[in-house]
């Protein structure tokens, strides 16, 4: 049954792409994605493109996607596993949400971080007290990681 | 409302102050080996204090009724008191008489919480107006918390509604607009709550297209109804109120039922009230023996910190008859306190695997070295090889134990040489693994002994067949069978104050010696308990009592006698 859904969501994303981002499988594997997400333009990872890895749960839609980041960002939710604090990936996830509904999240995520809820607790502590610092290293990091 | 006396125990906490603690006096409340006591003065010295003891607590206004209380200082206490339920269980003499305020409790489980909730459900009906299901999930969302739901209620309302999920949004539930970005199919229909039968429905969430039933709320998000089973299923262990996959708008228990079938909801439920009774686990506690379902509810927590000044320890008994502590949840450890209790488990944790050894089952024969197993309680050994009679704790020769003082039990202070640390911390470990291994003996003795009393009751009904006498004229082997069980664990628990407990005090010697009266007659009443020929167990009718009696008396003695190590400080646990 998770086969027949995820199929659907890649022919509804190769028909729409969601701006700025992209998603397929890799290889042959249906339950194993691989995304982009262009940096937004108001945010400091404007200009960088971040991959992110996606496996799918046999249970999906059920279950939420495991979604990581497999380039490096300097973001106050997201750490250096890639891995991201976001609700919809866990207790708020709903079946009806889908795939790219998420990679728009994650896209708005960049441009809004959650400090108060942070998975890099030191990121978030720069993030509040000395914003320039953060865009700048957020940028550094984008050039260096992301280009 | 009945009430619960769990207070203390036989005596006063300054009964101990006023006795000249001299080694002969330690019996306090001995009735048997009168020869080495003087008792009567003590008795009626010890009857005076308790009456001047209780009016002293009556005048500090220590005894709580049922109505008195009200909470403001945590959410959610308030309307603990409204939950009722008449309390079944008296406690034992022991904690019946008292030096601290009474402990009034009440056995519940989620479905007795659950009715009361419903019954303040019910309560609310008429300042909410609105169906019960609606304010149900209200309640739900509040984690029962009544008072704050009214709070939010009176501060804003319509928004309440839209965030629990019980009103849509953009629409009231009476007038339904269909927005127009919803796919034109749907337009022609106006969306109503509960299942339909669809051909070739396309459902979403799966992307197959079937004939089918589907379940849509007021909200128009229609799902095959085998989506919503499964994301239903996943959702009920949760507690949290379930919503529409695509909105906020809440699924009732109505709702739940007619797509998962009869009393899903109730899994719901029980679910909620679990995270509830987590959540106030100050007033709630769980029975911590397997698979009881039973919940012990405290109304008035205040209390606790005097029994744990006076190092008394809150037990409770839920209706399986399981006694634990309510404040750390292990099984009675009197005369230990909870501190002791802790220290000695966490120390027992750390040390078990240097101790190992001692967890093994079987013992070798002192003189035939034999491998024996021991499958009774007794621990009065008989090889049955070579016919030695041995104690299984010392290992040494029976001989001795029947008359004197359970020397066996006694931990032997050398304090004859110089020791520099090493030979010191290895005393202490040496101390440590005897009173490890006495207190585990004691362990493995009261399961045997429980084992034992599983049977007790087709002893019983032998006596009734064989000996033609009343059930209730049997029941003094289940009673004795329950004092050895208290006895031993109170024995056992003695070990771990014994052992934290400044040795060289006299307190402490008076201590240990109680500890051997009460070794000495767990071990009697149990070598009773193992005859099993029912003429001859109705012969020994009167022992029974005798024996048992003793142990109780002794029990208390040694919990008042450890109370009061604790209380002068001559006991400190430390890791």
């Amino acid at each position: 049954m998770s086969s027949k859904r995820i199929s659907k969501e890649l022919r509804d994303i190769e028909r729409d792409p969601p701006t700025s981002c992209s998603a397929g499988p890799v290889g042959d594997d249906l339950y194993h994605w691989q995304a982009s997400i262009m940096g937004p333009p108001d945010s400091p990872y404007a200009g960088g493109v971040f991959f992110l890895s996606i496996h799918f749960p046999t249970d999906y839609p059920f279950k939420p996607p495991k979604i990581a980041f497999t380039t490096k960002i300097y973001h106050p939710n997201i750490n250096a596993n890639g891995n991201i604090c976001l609700d919809i990936l866990k207790d708020q996830w709903s079946p009806a949400l889908t795939l790219s509904k998420v990679l728009l999240s994650i896209c708005s995520l960049l441009t809004d971080a959650n400090p108060d809820d942070p998975l890099v607790p030191e990121i978030a502590h720069i993030y509040k007290t000395d914003r320039p610092k953060y865009e700048a290293t957020a940028r550094e990091w984008t050039k260096k990681y992301a280009v | 409302m009945a009430k619960i006396d769990s207070s203390g125990s036989t005596m006063p906490s300054n009964f101990i102050d006023d006795l000249n603690y001299e080694k002969e006096d330690s019996g306090t409340c001995d009735s048997h080996n009168t020869s080495s006591f003087t008792l009567t003065d003590n008795i009626q010295h010890r009857r005076t204090s308790l009456v001047s003891q209780e009016s002293e607590f009556e005048i500090e206004d220590f005894t709580y009724s049922d109505d008195d209380f009200e909470y403001d200082d945590d959410d959610g206490e308030a309307y603990d008191s409204m939950l009722t339920k008449p309390v079944k269980h008296s406690n034992k003499k022991e904690l019946s008489e008292g030096a601290v305020p009474n402990l009034s409790y009440e056995i519940l489980t989620t479905q007795d919480i659950f009715e009361n909730m419903l019954a303040r459900v019910d309560h609310l009906q008429p300042i909410f107006n609105m169906p019960r299901e609606d304010i149900l999930l209200l309640m739900q969302h509040y984690d029962w918390n009544e008072e704050r739901l009214l709070e939010n209620w009176t501060e804003r309302m319509e928004e309440l509604l839209v965030e629990i999920g019980v009103n849509q949004a953009d629409a009231k539930p009476t007038d339904i607009k269909v927005t127009e970005d919803i796919d034109e199919k749907e337009i022609s229909e106006i969306k109503k709550r509960g299942i339909t039968f669809k051909e070739h429905f396309n459902c979403i969430i799966c992307c197959e297209e079937k004939d089918t039933k589907t379940f849509s709320l007021e909200c128009g998000h229609e799902y095959c109804i085998d989506c919503y089973r499964h994301y239903i299923e996943d959702k009920l262990h949760s507690g949290n109120v379930i919503t529409c996959m695509d909105c906020s708008l809440a699924l009732k228990n109505i709702d739940i039922d007619s797509i998962m079938g009869h009393n899903s909801s109730k899994k719901l439920m029980t679910s909620s009230i679990k995270s509830f009774v987590q959540k106030h686990n100050k007033n709630y506690k769980w029975c911590p023996y397997a698979d009881c379902k039973c919940i012990v509810h405290l109304r008035d927590t205040s209390s606790l910190a005097e029994y744990t000044r006076l190092h008394y320890s809150p037990f409770v008994q839920c209706d399986a008859g399981h006694r634990f502590c309510f404040n750390c949840g292990f099984e009675t450890h009197a005369p230990a306190d909870c501190n002791v209790t802790s220290a000695w488990v966490k120390k027992a944790r750390k040390e078990s695997e240097n101790l190992n050894w001692v967890m093994s089952h079987t013992k070798e024969c002192p003189k035939c070295e034999v491998n024996i197993e021991k499958d009774g309680g007794c621990n009065h050994m008989k090889c049955s090889s070579c016919k030695y009679e041995f104690c299984w704790i010392c290992e040494g020769d029976w001989a001795p134990h029947g008359k004197a003082f359970y020397q066996c039990t006694l931990y032997k202070n050398d304090e004859n040489s110089k020791k520099t640390q090493s030979e010191e911390l290895s005393k202490i470990m040496k101390k440590y693994t005897f009173y490890y291994r006495v207190f585990n003996e004691h362990e493995i003795s009261a399961k045997l002994d429980w084992k034992l009393g599983q049977t007790i009751g087709s002893k019983v009904r032998a006596l009734q067949e064989k000996m033609d006498i009343s059930w209730i004229e049997g029941q003094f082997l289940t009673d004795s069978i329950k004092i050895l069980n208290e006895g031993r664990t109170a024995l056992k628990w003695s070990f771990p104050v014994a052992f934290y407990s400044d040795a060289s005090h006299n307190l402490t010697k008076i201590f240990v010696d109680n500890q051997s009266l009460l070794s000495k007659a767990v071990e009697d009443l149990s070598e009773l308990l193992q005859i099993k020929d029912p003429e001859e167990i109705m012969k020994n009718k009167l022992e029974f009592y005798n024996k048992s009696g003793y142990v109780e008396n002794r029990m208390y003695a040694l919990m008042e006698c450890g109370r009061d190590l604790l209380c002068k400080g001559i006991c400190k646990p430390k890791d």
